[in-house]
């Protein structure tokens, strides 16, 4: 099986290289071009709309510093590839170089049960659940900004930080009146 | 003016937008430019009625002329109302050697033949079309001008657009077509929609092709921009392919605004997880109707992005390859015409 392994290649100088996983091919590519705009890391950016990866880029491919998988809350179908990806990634990664990103989540209407759902997977895989607007520049900016500072710690770039120390403060929790059971 | 002059300049008057009127009138050139400026565009329809009433009454038009009117603005406005497609079949020899003239002689003898109290009107556009305007009478009443049937057709082409057909004048109006262009037959083609313009570029196949070739892609370029380095697209080679067959599929570019796709089923009913229903012999009859501003562009878009999966199925590739909007599928095997269901999730 072809599984994302994240340790099994030499990271490069002062690079950091992330992986966006989105089914729609649309807010990944807007994305990706303010990232390559950080300046004082030399940021690479791969993009897909599932996992596996094909096997040919595999010797060409940097080591994936972090895997950002983008869900688009209107679309059930976005949901389900996220889900049948997630399979096809090492579960070394699970400890802090993955992360969810939604998009549209203040879409009421019959999104709901989806974003709790996302949540869940979110909670249950311990990964920080972004939510993110893609339709402005600035929503664009500021999503990327963000995963940049993720990137930059999983990368090992951000001395006396580790990804799993990170992930530790941004996982993802449910509120307590869904999920945690009562202790009466 | 008699009274169906009358009416049915009022019927045009409150149909025509305001300043398409205007426009209309220029063309129509039957009033003179005085009497042009007379008429105060800016005041309620009703007033603009009276006053355009009362320049024809001076000029002494009758209810031909008003037709004329009609029919300039339907050509200049024809995506309107429901057209219908025919297609004429078994050309005779002299056919494809048709002339205008010939056709428009052809055509009003016929027609007179068959029925009385009809009044026609053809005329040539510019862009090769001819269109005729069919005011429906019989022996016992005059034409009826506020319900008139138009026909669009190509000379030197099988295929007629009709519009406003009642469906007792059809079987008159599909015999006087078929001997007047000197075939032996004619068909329902099976494409209908709003828009004029869009079925005939669909139906005449103008629209920018993409032909299949074994070597789709050019030879790749050696520098890439300093931006572009640091993005990569794992999969930018299926994503490419699907592009590709969806381009083949529905065409490049701008594509004709079809509106509509219905497909009328009368498979078996097939679906594992419902047993009653499987059961059942007889066909399941159902109909689906896709509707959008424009069917071809969001088709393509469904194969380019994978919602639909490529090679793109015959069920959608048809309609722009054989240029219908209305197929019936049946449990048989292929044929031109019907092709097997596949089940949906």
């Amino acid at each position: 099986m072809s599984l994302l392994n994240p340790f099994n290649k030499r990271p490069g100088l002062n690079t950091a290289t992330i992986l966006l996983v989105e089914n729609e091919e649309q807010f990944q590519q807007s994305l990706a071009n303010v990232l390559v705009e950080e300046t004082a890391v030399t940021v690479n950016v791969r993009l897909a709309k599932t996992l596996p990866l094909p096997m040919k880029n595999d010797e060409s491919r940097p080591r994936i510093d972090l895997v950002v998988f983008i869900i688009n809350l209107t679309l059930d179908k976005s949901v389900k590839s996220a889900k049948a990806s997630l399979k096809y990634l090492d579960p070394g990664y699970f400890l802090g170089k993955v992360c969810f990103m939604v998009t549209n989540a203040r879409q009421a209407l019959g999104c709901t049960g989806r974003l709790d759902a996302v949540r869940q997977l979110a909670v249950s895989l311990h990964c920080p659940l972004l939510c993110a607007e893609d339709q402005t520049p600035e929503g664009v900016t500021s999503s990327a900004r963000r995963l940049l500072t993720i990137l930059k710690v999983a990368s090992s770039l951000v001395p006396n930080t580790t990804a799993l120390y990170l992930s530790n403060l941004t996982r993802c929790a449910m509120p307590p009146d869904i999920d945690q059971p009562s202790f009466d | 003016m008699d009274d169906s002059a009358k009416r049915l300049l009022q019927r045009l008057v409150r149909r025509i937008p305001t300043q398409m009127l205007r426009d209309t009138l220029d063309k129509w050139e039957r009033l003179t430019a005085k009497q042009r400026a007379f008429v105060d565009f800016t005041q309620s329809k009703w007033t603009i009625t009276q006053e355009l009433l009362a320049v024809c009454e001076e000029r002494e038009l009758n209810v031909k002329h008003i037709a004329e009117l009609e029919m300039i603005y339907v050509i200049g406005n024809p995506n309107q109302g429901m057209w219908h497609t025919f297609q004429l079949v078994d050309a005779e020899d002299d056919a494809h050697s048709l002339e205008l003239v010939q056709f428009k002689e052809q055509f009003k003898t016929h027609l007179s033949e068959l029925k009385r109290n009809v009044a026609v009107k053809i005329k040539k556009h510019t862009d090769e079309a001819v269109w005729i305007r069919i005011a429906w009478g019989d022996t016992f009443s005059r034409p009826n001008h506020l319900k008139a049937t138009y026909v669009v057709h190509y000379l030197q082409t099988p295929f007629v657009f009709v519009s406003g057909l009642l469906s007792k004048h059809k079987p008159l109006l599909l015999q006087v077509l078929t001997l007047s262009t000197r075939h032996q037959g004619i068909k329902d083609a099976n494409l209908s929609g709003q828009k004029l313009t869009a079925i005939r570029d669909l139906l005449m196949r103008q629209y920018q092709h993409v032909f299949p070739t074994k070597y789709p892609s050019p030879l790749a370029e050696r520098n890439r921009s300093v931006s572009n380095l640091h993005i990569e697209n794992e999969q930018a080679e299926a994503s490419a392919n699907r592009h590709r067959m969806a381009g083949e599929a529905f065409g490049n570019g701008m594509l004709p605004a079809l509106q509509s796709a219905v497909y009328k089923l009368e498979t078996k009913f097939r679906d594992l997880t419902n047993e009653t229903m499987t059961e059942r012999d007889k066909p399941l009859r159902c109909v689906v109707k896709f509707s959008s501003p424009n069917i071809l562009e969001s088709l393509r878009h469904c194969a380019s992005t994978g919602i639909a999966s490529t090679p793109v199925t015959p069920l959608l590739s048809s309609i722009p390859l054989k240029g219908r909007n209305y197929f019936v599928i049946t449990d048989n095997a292929p044929s031109a015409s019907s092709q097997m269901c596949q089940t949906q999730d």
